[in-house]
């Protein structure tokens, strides 16, 4: 199969935004390791990434850094 | 550009268990994370709780991702969006199971949440179309729940070797503020078809049923509103001659 038709669904793939349909004929193609579909899917991530950070950003609370910092550390410590 | 390149030494410390590396790419990176996932779900305690669980899923992938030779900003900003519309998914579903009685919130208790509802809350009364704020922070957000029921594709998380590469991602943050004015130019409708994509997590079929507009007509401008998009990125990026 070529993958003509799927030139414009990537990026709504990657959203979630496409129909079931859409989306199994893209998740069959890749599966198959089609290389052009592979840079095309890498290039619809990099529009997904434009499209995420045009929400402002903020500054969260200094309590979750903690807490992170936390859980990793508990992690860690028994290689110490 | 320099420092989408510093950030792949960091991600590589963190593969080696560097707390202090971690904390550096947190500081760095949290308050772009955090914005999109609060944007998305309007609720702080849902928020930060997506920021905890990406940066410690982070910590557990740094290896493979080192490896893969992905980008840390975009596999952080690509599975946060991810991780923040599966939950406003799940709150949608929650909200629809439970009737128009339920007040569809995310159940963040002692939230000191934004003074705008969540998305799933506001998703849930069957009332119009409205408006909100948008892709550059002037959207609309859809206030009618989808009556078709119909199920939202999941991608789930994006394999490593789809994410971009650190040279790309430094191009466009190189670039970033003309594509956010780039995107500001798309016509209003299709603005707002990406807008409910991107950050409200819905299909073209719960779009179309949303904007009580046939499938066929949200289908094209989505379409046409990723095309644009794609297109003027590579122009402003310089990976593809074209006029913008």
């Amino acid at each position: 199969m070529g993958c003509q038709h799927l030139e414009e669904l990537y990026e709504l793939y990657l959203l979630g935004a496409v129909s079931e349909e859409g989306s199994l004929d893209l998740r069959e193609h890749l599966a198959r390791g089609c290389p052009h579909c592979l840079g095309r899917v890498r290039e619809a991530a990099e529009t997904v990434y434009v499209l995420g950070l045009a929400s402002k950003p903020a500054r969260p609370h200094p309590r979750v850094k903690s807490e992170l910092l936390r859980l990793i550390s508990r992690k860690v410590a028994p290689n110490r | 550009m320099r420092e989408e390149l510093a950030a792949e030494n960091l991600l590589a410390r963190v593969a080696q268990h560097d707390v202090d590396a971690l904390s550096e790419l947190y500081d760095r990176y949290a308050p772009c994370v955090y914005g999109l996932v609060a944007h998305i779900l309007a609720s702080r305690d849902s928020a930060e709780g997506i920021l905890l669980e990406v940066f410690a899923r982070l910590w557990n992938e740094s290896r493979s991702l080192s490896q893969e030779g992905g980008s840390v900003v975009a596999w952080l900003v690509v599975n946060a969006r991810e991780a923040a519309v599966d939950r406003l998914r799940a709150l949608r579903t929650n909200a629809a199971n439970a009737g128009p009685q339920d007040p569809g919130t995310d159940g963040g208790k002692g939230s000191n949440a934004p003074a705008r509802k969540s998305k799933a809350a506001v998703l849930v009364p069957p009332v119009a179309k409205s408006a909100a704020k948008s892709l550059n922070g002037k959207s609309e957000v859809m206030k009618r729940r989808p009556a078709d029921g119909a199920t939202t594709p999941v991608v789930g998380s994006l394999p490593m070797a789809w994410l971009p590469r650190p040279k790309e991602i430094a191009l466009i943050d190189d670039r970033l503020v003309l594509l956010h004015k780039v995107i500001d130019r798309l016509p209003k409708p299709q603005r707002q078809a990406l807008e409910f994509a991107v950050f409200g997590g819905l299909s073209e079929s719960e779009i179309a049923t949303g904007m009580g507009e046939p499938l066929g007509k949200v289908r094209t401008s989505l379409r046409a509103a990723v095309t644009f998009v794609k297109h003027r990125r590579r122009a402003v990026c310089g990976t593809w001659a074209a006029n913008i």
